[in-house]
């Protein structure tokens, strides 16, 4: 029942629940205690279960904070003279219907834009794909993952004919004896996962991080290779050359299981290490001593995530590193294997059932006529009433300020704040004629929509997500909804009704939607069908794919075959790239990009809640004294950072530990602290993945006259 | 991989481990002092308890025994026969006992009265002579028959006696058992020159022990240099020359051939010709593992017990732990090993998951009258090999680090240990070179010193400053932990507190902060002062009672000291100001105070509106008291706030929001003397002003509630802790508590929303 309270007496309600954050899904209880006088008071109990052994990192343990003790959106609202006025859900949905159909009627079926995100649960994100192309007849479509798994994901599919996250089960890291970490930050973005790590180590593995910083992650390695942002698929050309040099392939693997390693080898064989080493400022010995320590290790694992990944080559360089493995005859056994490291709590849910542009449920593809096909069965429409392929993430926004699409249903998402070239998606979102945000909070984009719709928190929602490891876990949702919030799938089904598809969302339940869901996957590359929610209750999880209930769940890939159709993997020659901007005289130093333990994403949440804002207030600029010497800048005061696209004004940090040409700054904060203001639009060609991760800026003390200019309302 | 099905563990480890025909699918439950077997329909049926019978009463057999005991206290009943005529002691503790620094009854581990307690059979003075596999009987020289359902054999070593001739003389002695140690102490009362042959760990600990006893040692080595297996020439050398300022002398690189005498002992001979003369010998040329009893009883013996990593022997049934066991072809003769292997031992024989024994990182250790020396791995120089060396002649300190593969292969330490455990630990990870970064300091530094680096560190930090930035846990919470828990190991600080349970980062200062907090001997109890020397009430006390004192009207000062128990009912000035503040806080009546905070306002280079927002905060302040004179400031904009980072609390214009700053001061005259200049801390930014103002007031309001009388901005804040605040503040619901207080037409009037937010409403 909707809008329940508390009662005046004490109460107790345990919650069972799973973090709303990262890709580790660690589970826990949340226990609420409201005492008859005084505030309620919450205690968090980790649960024991496979990916995080019963461990919380300190998101974790104050993930409650958020959608419990926030200010959370309670009924719908509307933009009326500039001013939010409250109204109900009926004229929301009747306005929706109203806004949609006229400006379709004016401007076509695809004016109207739906974007996701990546915290979904499957079923939402199911019922997105959905309803925009049934309910809304709309081919544009795609979400906030694109940001996240594309690279990895386009990697893994043309690399080994499948997407799934890891490729073994986490078990398997503490019997790898070489690991790379290449651009990912484990300590601070999924610290329940470092044990395995030092378990590792323990075992006498040697551990490679690659990283222009010394992150946090950093500690923990023997050899850490500090590539030039941007430079990774020309270091591991490197790694490659050295690896080939030194007599570490594995032919016979090559042999039996996969193709192109030719052309790899004919492409870095004539290479130069002293050029490699020059153009990654990585020293030769280094890189030696890196792909020694891998090639002759027994097993080893390569992990990546978006410092390898967002960039105008970011697909390519992770099949450099999947190339490596490869080489190495790295994976397919016990200790050997691939991890992309996905960040969202349901980046790999989220990638596999229908809210990218280019998908279909199951990981099927939109233009594929054998998938149209099924998948209209599956809905019961004809193949001709699904649209085709819509554009990614960042094309929205621009199709946005072409005025192509004119209105967006945004679910999930912070786009202002998450898009790169934020100024640039600012100025697109104040052209739609019709915003609508479905959130928990007003959003720095939920500040500009024309139509607020309050959501469910993940302690209410129930639901399945599918984490790091290819694991489909249930998350149960039993706390009462607050106020008027609707769970997201239900406003999908009553805006569908609202819009003349009720018989094709008649679902009361997630685990109903959950149903149909099993059937759309089923026989696909991401096939959910032999995993119901009993079994998920009982399994404490399922690995995918599972084709039917009686199996188990593919655990580890690869044993005896890839997925392709010929089963081998495919190695691909990469060529040495350099990133779209390179600093200049104008602009001399790289911008690179990430995050900090006790923020996420960006900050809608964590900034939310007391204990993890209180931790980490306000962004910040990283930088070398010795750079901060060249350019005047002192420590601990506010400076300004410009790139062509905008400028913030933040904080600086000395470190000693980054490089001398580089800046670092996280992405969880907005307005003037959005370092997405900064941050280059350029996309990879295959994944349309932007460069996050490098841009050319130039730093300043913050002077008297740009301040002046962006002084406001004073006396 | 075991396969886990319905029943669990219990399953797999059932069926490897238990004798005669329990069905397939049943599993074992202890209820009481019995064990019952449950079948799958819910059948029980009870067991006799099983009987463990362990030969040997030594270090490895024990501890062993105390294990199970731990994981299983009512699965066996135990039985242990030992052919010494004492309880279970300290071996390694014989050299003390030697050396006079404890004695014989010091050294027991388990008193007698211990296996009584634990209900365990003990016979001492009594030898296994033969085990019967097939009868599952041990059969003892006293003429007794013992059944099993489990063995172990701890038979430990026998020393070494060279078969020399004249060795069976009086006078010639080995140094492993209490008898050993007794007969060289009754020696030493009449005999002055005595001769140690062997010149390893246990040589050198006895000639010490000698010494002590006012006996002339010679100590013979067949060996040029001394501890041969354990260190290098020049660890060797220091050694010996620091042995020999203590008064040992050395006959290097002799080989005894006879012992001399006629019934006792005179002396020996080499075999060169030479000779010594000898009131008493000791043999510490090494020891052997007591495999007879195995070997005769059909067992597979090597030089040791043969033994598989679950300590299993060839024999059903029959396990064999410590000194007597051989695992993977070593036999360990340190204590550390050993008790790895009596924990494995434990686990299998109790059902418990263990994934076995996986052999030991050998490493030895030798404190001999002040000399430390450490040893573990490769010792010795090669080609294949780097080496780090740091030899001090001063200090007499020497480390050497053996590096093979970029990984420490080993390592020898003389003088200096303190980074024994480290390298120790880094050995058994197989780290590479970077944690060499911490180790070999100036190698004349003495053990304390570096240490009390560590410590110091450790000293400093606040109480509140965190330690675990994963979990959040403070340095307070881990050393009240440790206290008050009486933790011994990090393990136990983790499992307490959280800290380093999960990305393992802050694992080495926990440590440190454990064996700080252990050594000085427990945190020093913050004693609550009291206010002052009228009442042993503090200030938190006080207001604490201050807000359950029931009563309505005003009360004047001489009634509430009653009621609180004032020692001096006149008082003095420190607790009537205090209590003025106090009453007026809490019982909201009190004569009229003066303006308790000073407002600067700047409004030069403006960003923000700092009149108004100085308007509004005078206006909601007006007419509070506050523990100390406050000095507030608002500035308008970055480029002219001068002053405003020592008030005590402020509030910046800056172009992303309000900066609110706290704790700053100025120096003044505060209530202890002249104060320190000091800058205030940047407490979080808004963007929205009336979100700014409400934090401001939350926090002075906060404050005021909390803050001892006479505490500053600054005090409370180090206090409370800038996080703690922060989440303080942040909270919605403390903060919508804390306006409470205030006027609300006032608050409204500033523009301070509404709380909550988004007001809830029920719907039918």
């Amino acid at each position: 029942m909707e809008g329940v309270k508390f009662d005046g007496a004490a109460e107790r309600l345990v919650m069972k629940t799973q973090c709303p954050f990262c890709s580790v899904q660690c589970k826990m209880q949340v226990i609420e205690e409201r005492p008859k006088n005084g505030p309620p008071s919450y205690t968090v109990v980790p649960t024991p279960n496979v990916a995080s052994e019963g461990r919380l990192c300190v998101k974790g343990i104050n993930a409650y904070q958020h959608a419990l003790m926030g200010d959370r959106m309670l009924y719908p609202m509307k933009k009326l003279d500039g001013q939010l006025v409250r109204i109900t859900w009926s004229e929301a949905y009747a306005w929706m219907a109203e806004r949609f159909g006229k400006l379709q009627q004016c401007y076509g079926m695809d004016s109207i834009g739906v974007y996701g995100g990546g915290s979904l649960t499957n079923e939402t994100a199911y019922l997105l794909g959905k309803m925009a192309r049934l309910s809304l007849g709309t081919k544009y479509i795609d979400y906030n993952g694109r940001f996240c798994m594309s690279a990895a994901a386009s990697a893994g599919n043309k690399a080994f004919g499948i997407d799934r996250g890891l490729t073994n089960p986490l078990s398997d890291i503490q019997l790898a004896k070489c690991i790379i970490l290449a651009g990912t930050n484990i300590a601070e973005c999924q610290p329940t996962l470092m044990p395995y790590f030092l378990r590792a180590k323990e075992n006498g593995a040697m551990i490679i991080v690659i990283d222009p910083r010394e992150t946090a992650t950093a500690e923990l390695a023997d050899i850490h290779l500090k590539v030039k942002p941007g430079m990774d698929a020309s270091l591991v050309n490197g790694l490659l050359k050295i690896v080939l040099e030194e007599g570490h392939t594995d032919m016979r693997f090559l042999k039996e299981r996969t193709r192109g390693f030719e052309e790899v080898r004919a492409h870095v064989e004539p290479m130069s290490l002293l050029e490699i080493a020059e153009i990654t400022g990585v020293e030769e010995a280094e890189i030696r001593r890196a792909a020694i320590a891998f090639g002759r290790a027994d097993t080893g694992m390569v992990f990546t995530a978006r410092g390898v990944e967002q960039h105008s080559d970011g697909y390519m360089s992770v099949r450099n590193y999947i190339n490596l493995l490869l080489v190495t005859g790295k994976i397919g056994r016990e200790g050997c294997g691939y991890g992309a490291v996905t960040g969202q709590a349901n980046g790999q849910g989220g990638r596999e059932h229908g809210q990218k542009a280019d998908q279909l449920p199951g990981y099927r593809m939109i233009d594929n006529e054998e998938h149209r096909a099924y998948i209209a069965d599956v809905w019961g429409v004809d193949p001709e009433q699904l649209p085709g392929k819509g554009v990614s993430a960042y094309e929205m926004m621009e199709k946005i300020h072409e005025q192509e699409i004119r209105a967006l249903f945004l679910m999930g998402s912070n786009p202002i704040v998450s898009n790169p070239n934020a100024n640039f998606v600012q100025e697109g979102l104040e052209k739609l004629d019709f915003l609508v945000v479905c959130d928990m909070y007003i959003s720095e984009t939920a500040r500009m929509a024309d139509l607020l719709l309050p959501v469910s928190s993940y302690i209410e929602n129930e639901g399945t997500l599918t984490n790091l490891e290819g694991r489909v876990l249930l998350r149960e949702g039993n706390r009462p909804l607050p106020g008027e919030v609707k769970h997201d799938w239900k406003i999908l089904c009553e805006l569908s009704a609202a819009l003349g598809k009720a018989e094709q969302f008649p679902f009361q339940s997630a685990e109903g939607i959950f149903e149909e869901l099993r059937i759309a996957s089923k026989s696909g590359i991401a096939d959910y069908y032999g995993i119901t929610y009993d079994r998920l209750r009982r399994e404490e999880g399922v690995y995918w794919p599972c084709p039917s209930i009686d199996e188990p769940g593919s655990v580890r890939l690869f044993e005896e075959r890839f997925a392709h159709p010929d089963g081998r993997a495919e190695l691909a020659a990469v060529a040495n790239h350099f990133p779209k901007e390179q600093p200049d005289e104008q602009y001399p130093l790289y911008l690179t990009t990430g995050r900090v333990l006790s923020h996420y994403l960006s900050g809608v949440q964590t900034r939310r809640s007391p204990a993890l804002a209180a931790r980490n207030i306000e962004s910040f600029v990283e930088l070398h004294p010795r750079t901060a010497m060249k350019y005047g800048i002192k420590e601990g005061v506010l400076v300004q950072l410009e790139t062509r696209r905008g400028q913030v004004v933040v904080r600086s940090r000395f470190s000693y530990a980054i490089r001398l040409d580089t800046l670092f700054m996280p992405m969880h904060w907005g307005d003037l602290q959005s370092v997405n203001k900064l941050t280059h639009q350029a996309l990879d060609p295959t994944c349309r993945m932007p460069a996050f991760k490098v841009c050319a800026v130039r730093i300043v003390p913050l002077s008297h006259k740009t301040y002046s200019r962006i002084s406001r309302g004073c006396p | 991989m075991k396969q886990e099905n319905a029943l669990g563990k219990a399953q797999s480890g059932y069926n490897s481990c238990r004798s005669g025909s329990k069905a397939a699918g049943t599993a074992r439950m202890e209820r009481g002092r019995q064990v019952y077997t449950v079948s799958r329909d819910g059948g029980m049926a009870m067991d006799r308890r099983l009987k463990l019978v362990v030969v040997g009463n030594g270090m490895a057999g024990v501890r062993c025994v105390e294990e199970i005991l731990k994981l299983a206290p009512y699965l066996y009943d135990i039985t242990i026969i030992g052919k010494e005529p004492h309880p279970n002691y300290n071996r390694i503790m014989l050299s003390k006992v030697l050396q006079g620094d404890t004695s014989i009854a010091d050294i027991t581990i388990n008193s007698l009265r211990w296996y009584e307690e634990q209900g365990i059979t003990l016979y001492i003075d009594e030898t296994v002579e033969r085990i019967e596999t097939s009868r599952a009987v041990v059969q003892t020289n006293k003429g007794r028959s013992i059944p099993y359902d489990r063995l172990i054999i701890a038979t430990g070593s026998n020393p070494f006696m060279l078969p020399l001739p004249g060795a069976d003389k009086a006078g010639v002695t080995a140094f492993r058992s209490i008898e050993d140690c007794e007969r060289m102490m009754e020696s030493a009362k009449h005999n002055k020159r005595a001769v140690v042959i062997g010149g390893g760990l246990l040589g050198l600990e006895a000639a010490r022990g000698l010494l002590n006893l006012g006996m002339e040692v010679k100590v013979v080595h067949i060996y040029n240099y001394l501890m041969e297996r354990q260190l290098d020439l020049t660890a060797s050398e220091m050694l010996r020359k620091e042995l020999e300022s203590q008064g040992m002398q050395f006959i290097m690189g002799k080989q005894t051939e006879r012992i001399l005498g006629r019934k006792r002992v005179e002396g020996v001979q080499f075999s060169d010709g030479t000779r010594l003369t000898a009131d008493l010998v000791v043999f510490a040329v090494g020891i052997r593992p007591n495999v007879k009893l195995a070997a005769d009883s059909g067992i597979e013996v090597n030089r040791g017990i043969v033994v598989n990593d679950r300590m299993e022997t060839s024999a059903p049934r029959v396990y064999a732990v410590g000194e007597c066991a051989e695992h993977r072809g070593m036999v360990y003769g340190l204590a550390a090993p050993l008790y790895e292997q009596g924990k494995v031992l434990a686990k299998v024989l109790c059902d418990v998951e263990t994934e076995g024994y996986g052999g030991s990182t050998l490493y030895s250790q030798l404190k001999v009258s002040g000399v430390d020396v450490f040893s573990v791995g490769e010792i010795m120089e090669s080609d294949s090999a780097e080496t780090i060396k740091m030899y001090n002649g001063l200090a007499r300190t020497y480390l050497k680090i053996i590096i093979r593969n970029e990984r420490i292969a080993g390592a020898v330490m003389f003088g200096d240990i303190s980074d024994s455990s480290k390298l120790l630990h880094a050995i058994k990870q197989g780290a590479g070179l970077s944690v060499l970064d911490d180790i070999g300091r100036q190698s004349g530094e003495s053990v304390e010193v570096s240490k009390g680096e560590r410590y110091k560190a450790v000293m400093m930090m606040a109480e509140k400053e965190i330690v675990c930035s994963c979990n959040g846990v403070s340095k307070g919470v881990i050393v009240q932990a440790i206290c008050d828990k009486k933790l011994g190991g990090v393990d136990e600080v983790q499992a307490c507190t959280r800290a380093s349970s999960s990305c393992g980062g802050c694992k080495p200062l926990v440590q440190t902060i454990l064996d700080y907090v252990l050594e000085s001997g427990g945190a020093v109890e913050l004693k609550k002062e009291s206010l002052c020397g009228c009442t042993t009430l503090s200030h938190e006390e006080l207001r604490e009672a201050m807000q359950g004192i029931d009563a309505d009207g005003l009360i004047n000062d001489d009634v509430m000291k009653e009621q609180l128990g004032w020692l001096n009912k006149d008082g003095c000035e420190v607790c009537e100001a205090a209590l003025k503040f106090y009453t007026a806080l809490w019982r909201g009546k009190h004569e009229l105070i003066e303006e308790q905070f000073q407002l600067t306002v700047h409004t030069r280079h403006p960003i923000r509106n700092s009149i108004q927002m100085g308007k509004h905060l005078e206006k909601a302040l007006s007419g509070l008291v506050f523990p100390a004179e406050l000095s507030l400031g608002v500035a308008a904009g970055l480029f002219y706030s001068a002053g405003m980072l020592t008030k005590d609390v402020s509030l910046i214009g800056t172009p992303s929001g309000w900066e609110l700053y706290a704790g700053g001061s100025d120096g003044g005259f505060g209530q202890l003397g002249l104060m320190q200049v000091r800058q205030a801390q940047l407490i979080c930014t808004e963007e929205d002003d009336a979100a700014a103002l409400e934090l401001a007031l939350a926090l002075l309001l906060s404050y005021r509630s909390d803050a001892d009388y006479g505490e500053t901005v600054a005090e409370w804040l180090e206090r409370v802790g800038t996080i703690a605040l922060r989440e303080r503040i942040f909270t919605l619901d403390n903060r919508e508590r804390l306006l409470s207080a205030l006027n609300a037409s006032l608050l409204s009037q500033a523009g301070v929303r509404q709380y909550p937010l988004f007001p809830e409403e029920v719907t039918l």
